[in-house]
């Protein structure tokens, strides 16, 4: 069967206009995003339907596993009891860090018109690309670029904003950059996301402070996160690499694969 | 008719991966659900179905994606062409050659992203990642692409009378 050539022309059509969207040429990527958002506020009620069904099946799959695992947990419980006996003597460090997240709470609690607490209810298609979706949107006071965080810390950026549901980009997406300080030493890097679960720390230089095992908090310079947020713990410093910066690997505090809720936090 | 169905199948299939990988903390099973959908229609189905395939499986994928904008259209839009190109030189006669032409689509589009990419910023930030996970989506994708065939063919003997 041949091809139709009116196919064909109206394939090389749509493909010249993708790529003029992509550029981000205004008037496509203007009607573009209109029709995306039409189709997204199509689609976001039927993800937050059927991820209640795959929510409850988690709850039960995950209580069934629990009570198998009831008496081996029990002797490593046990085991923990004396670990963490040795463990009592980072009770001033706990403290500290007991005292940063009642800070946040205290935060949440004084003003809960200023947080919106969302459930996670999608992940991003592509793995080339680190994505949520919450189940808060445009209704719920929801805008782009607004911080998202867990009392553990920062977990990413709203991007895409729906009015059922809303897109987070991850800080380990590779679109992602944190300003941040180092806690309790005056250096001040770019966190970056790799697309993996370690996140890049750049341009401290090779005569600035900054040890394996420094906090990273968020300095507040780039006008989205706001300061003092914990964003990540360095776990590896390259310090034989060439050049005037060290290559230095972060942990982040949330593995946005475990995450259940999030907090965002709304800009007056 | 069958067009649609196979539209609403695909993006059901989106909407059910997006909502299910929420759950599974691992970053490699994320097969790419549309594309067996887009090489269907191409080769079962009239070249019109196929286009219209591409389009809404291009936007779905933006929809649940953190994706730029027009990036997944391009793609898909690149596969539908090269589909109807390969649609006489190649021929799928099970099952198993319709998930290694959907493998093949994958590592395409991972290419086409890191081409657009380079086109049109002159530069592929994504480079490493999309090329560190273009194998194990290829595999994944062909893997699911023997259940969508299936899926397709019983939809097919089920609901529709055989062409």
């Amino acid at each position: 069967m041949k091809t139709p050539l009116i196919v064909i022309i109206t394939a090389a059509l749509v493909l010249v206009i993708s790529f003029l969207i992509f550029t981000g040429t205004p008037i496509f990527v203007k009607n573009y995003t209109k029709t995306k958002v039409i189709c997204g506020e199509i689609a976001g009620p039927i993800l937050r339907l059927l991820n209640k069904p795959f929510l409850g099946a988690k709850h039960i799959f995950n209580t069934y596993i629990n009570l198998i695992n009831v008496k081996k947990e029990n002797s490593l419980l046990k085991k923990k009891i004396d670990e963490l006996q040795l463990d009592n003597k980072k009770i001033p460090e706990l403290e500290q860090e007991n005292k940063r997240l009642k800070t946040m709470l205290k935060l949440t609690e004084s003003n809960p018109e200023t947080w919106i607490v969302a459930k996670i209810i999608g992940e991003d298609l592509k793995n080339w690309f680190q994505c949520i979706i919450v189940d808060k949107g445009r209704d719920h006071g929801i805008k782009e670029k607004m911080p998202v965080m867990t009392p553990k810390g920062i977990v990413g950026q709203v991007v895409e904003v729906n009015k059922w549901h809303s897109k987070v980009m991850i800080i380990n997406d590779t679109n992602s950059s944190v300003d941040v300080n180092i806690e309790g030493r005056d250096t001040r890097g770019i966190l970056e996301g790799t697309g993996h679960t370690v996140l890049k720390l750049k341009y401290i230089t090779k005569n600035d402070e900054v040890e394996v095992g420094d906090k990273l908090v968020t300095s507040g310079k780039d006008s989205i996160y706001p300061k003092g947020i914990p964003t990540g713990i360095i776990i590896a410093i390259d310090k034989n690499k060439a050049g005037i910066f060290y290559d230095i690997d972060v942990m982040p505090y949330n593995n946005y694969k475990r995450l259940e809720e999030v907090m965002i936090l709304k800009k007056r | 008719m069958k067009v649609s169905i196979y539209i609403l199948t695909g993006f059901f299939c989106a909407i059910i991966e997006s909502s299910i990988l929420s759950f599974i903390p691992a970053e490699f099973l994320k097969p790419d659900v549309t594309m067996p959908f887009i090489v269907y229609n191409v080769f079962f189905l009239s070249p019109q179905a196929g286009l219209i395939t591409s389009v809404a499986m291009g936007m779905i994928q933006e929809i649940f994606s953190n994706a730029p904008d027009g990036s997944m259209l391009f793609t898909k839009i690149t596969i539908f062409i090269f589909a109807l190109f390969f649609k006489n030189k190649l021929y799928i006669n099970s099952k198993y050659s319709f998930s290694y032409i959907c493998s093949g689509a994958v590592i395409v589009e991972s290419f086409l992203y890191l081409f657009l990419s380079w086109l049109s910023r002159g530069e592929s930030g994504k480079a490493e990642n999309v090329l560190f996970f273009m194998l194990p989506n290829a595999i994944f994708t062909g893997f699911i692409a023997i259940f969508i065939f299936s899926f397709i063919g019983f939809l097919n003997t089920k609901f529709f009378v055989r062409e």
